[in-house]
C-alpha cells in the first residue's frame, strides 16, 4: 500500500467573518486508496459551513483520476454553496503532479497555484 | 519486486488482488517493466500512471476472477512496450463516460494522452486494457 497522509493546516483569518480560509495539506500517494479520505475531509470541512479552502500538495508524489474527481466534486460543491472556492498548491518544481492536472484539465474548477501564500492571498480577494 | 520482460505473452503476469491497496504494488509492477525495458524516469512514470488508470477501472467497474484477482502482464515488441490489464466483466461504455465536470471519466483520456496507444479488447469471459508506448 502507498504512503499517504492529510492533516488540518490551520485556518487563516481573513478578517471578514465567516470567511475564514482552511489549510488542508496532503502528502505522499493520492490514488484510488486515498481519495475517498481526501474526499471525505473536504466534505467534513464543506458540511462545517467552510468556504475557502487551500489544499497543499506539494509533497504529493502521485495523483491519480480519482483524486482529480474528488477536487472537482468539492470545487463544484463549494461554488454552488456560494462563491466557495478550491485552491490547490503545487509548485512548478513538482512537475509530475502539475502536469496531471493541466493533462485533466480542470483548471477551469480548480484554481491551482505556486505557493500557499499566493493561494492564500488570492482568496482573501474573492468576497 | 523483480520483472523481467520477456518476449513471450504471459511469461510473467502478475495476479493482482482486485483491492485499491494493490495499487502501489501494480504500479511499481508497471514502472519496473518500463525500466527494465529502458525507459527514463518519466516515461516509466508515465506507463505506471496508466497502469494506476486500468487497474483502478478493473477494481472500480470490472469483475475479478474466482480467486478475487485481476491479471496484469507486460510484453516487449522490438521497440514497444505493452503492458496490459485484465479482468473477467464485460466493460461497458457508461463506466467510461465523462461529464464535462463530473468526478468520473478521466482516466481514458488521461491513459491516452500518456501513452502511444490504449487498446480496449472485450470478449464475453473478460475485458483487457492495453497500453502501448515506443522507444523514441
Amino acid at each position: 500500500m502507498g504512503f499517504f497522509y492529510i492533516s488540518d493546516d490551520g485556518t487563516v483569518d481573513s478578517g471578514q467573518q465567516g470567511n475564514d480560509v482552511v489549510v488542508l495539506v496532503a502528502g505522499g500517494e493520492i490514488d484510488y486508496s486515498a481519495s475517498p479520505q481526501l474526499s471525505e475531509r473536504l466534505s467534513e470541512r464543506i458540511d462545517g459551513g467552510i468556504t475557502r479552502v487551500v489544499l497543499d500538495l506539494s509533497t504529493v508524489t502521485f495523483i491519480d483520476s480519482t483524486a482529480i474527481g474528488a477536487l472537482v466534486s468539492a470545487a463544484t460543491r463549494l461554488r454552488e454553496l456560494g462563491g466557495g472556492t478550491l485552491a490547490v498548491v503545487c509548485p512548478e518544481e513538482n512537475r509530475r503532479v502539475v502536469r496531471i492536472f493541466e493533462i485533466a484539465g480542470v483548471d477551469s474548477v480548480i484554481a491551482m497555484h505556486g505557493s500557499r501564500e499566493d493561494a492564500i492571498a488570492e482568496l482573501a480577494t474573492v468576497t | 519486486m523483480t520483472v523481467r520482460v520477456r518476449a513471450e505473452q504471459d511469461a510473467n503476469e502478475l495476479q493482482l488482488p482486485a483491492r485499491p491497496a494493490k495499487l502501489a504494488a501494480a504500479r511499481e509492477y508497471a514502472h519496473e517493466a518500463a525500466a527494465a525495458f529502458g525507459f527514463d524516469a518519466d516515461r516509466c512514470y508515465e506507463v505506471a500512471f496508466a497502469v494506476n488508470e486500468a487497474v483502478t477501472n478493473a477494481i472500480r467497474h470490472g469483475r475479478p476472477d474466482a480467486h478475487g484477482c485481476i491479471y496484469l502482464s507486460a510484453l516487449a515488441d522490438g521497440d514497444r512496450l505493452t503492458l496490459a490489464v485484465r479482468d473477467c466483466g464485460t466493460f461497458t461504455a457508461s463506466a467510461a463516460a465523462s461529464t464535462a465536470n463530473g468526478e468520473g471519466g478521466r482516466g481514458f483520456p488521461l491513459m491516452a494522452r500518456l501513452m502511444d496507444a490504449v487498446q480496449l479488447c472485450v470478449s464475453s469471459e473478460s475485458t483487457t486494457v492495453r497500453l502501448s508506448k515506443a522507444r523514441d
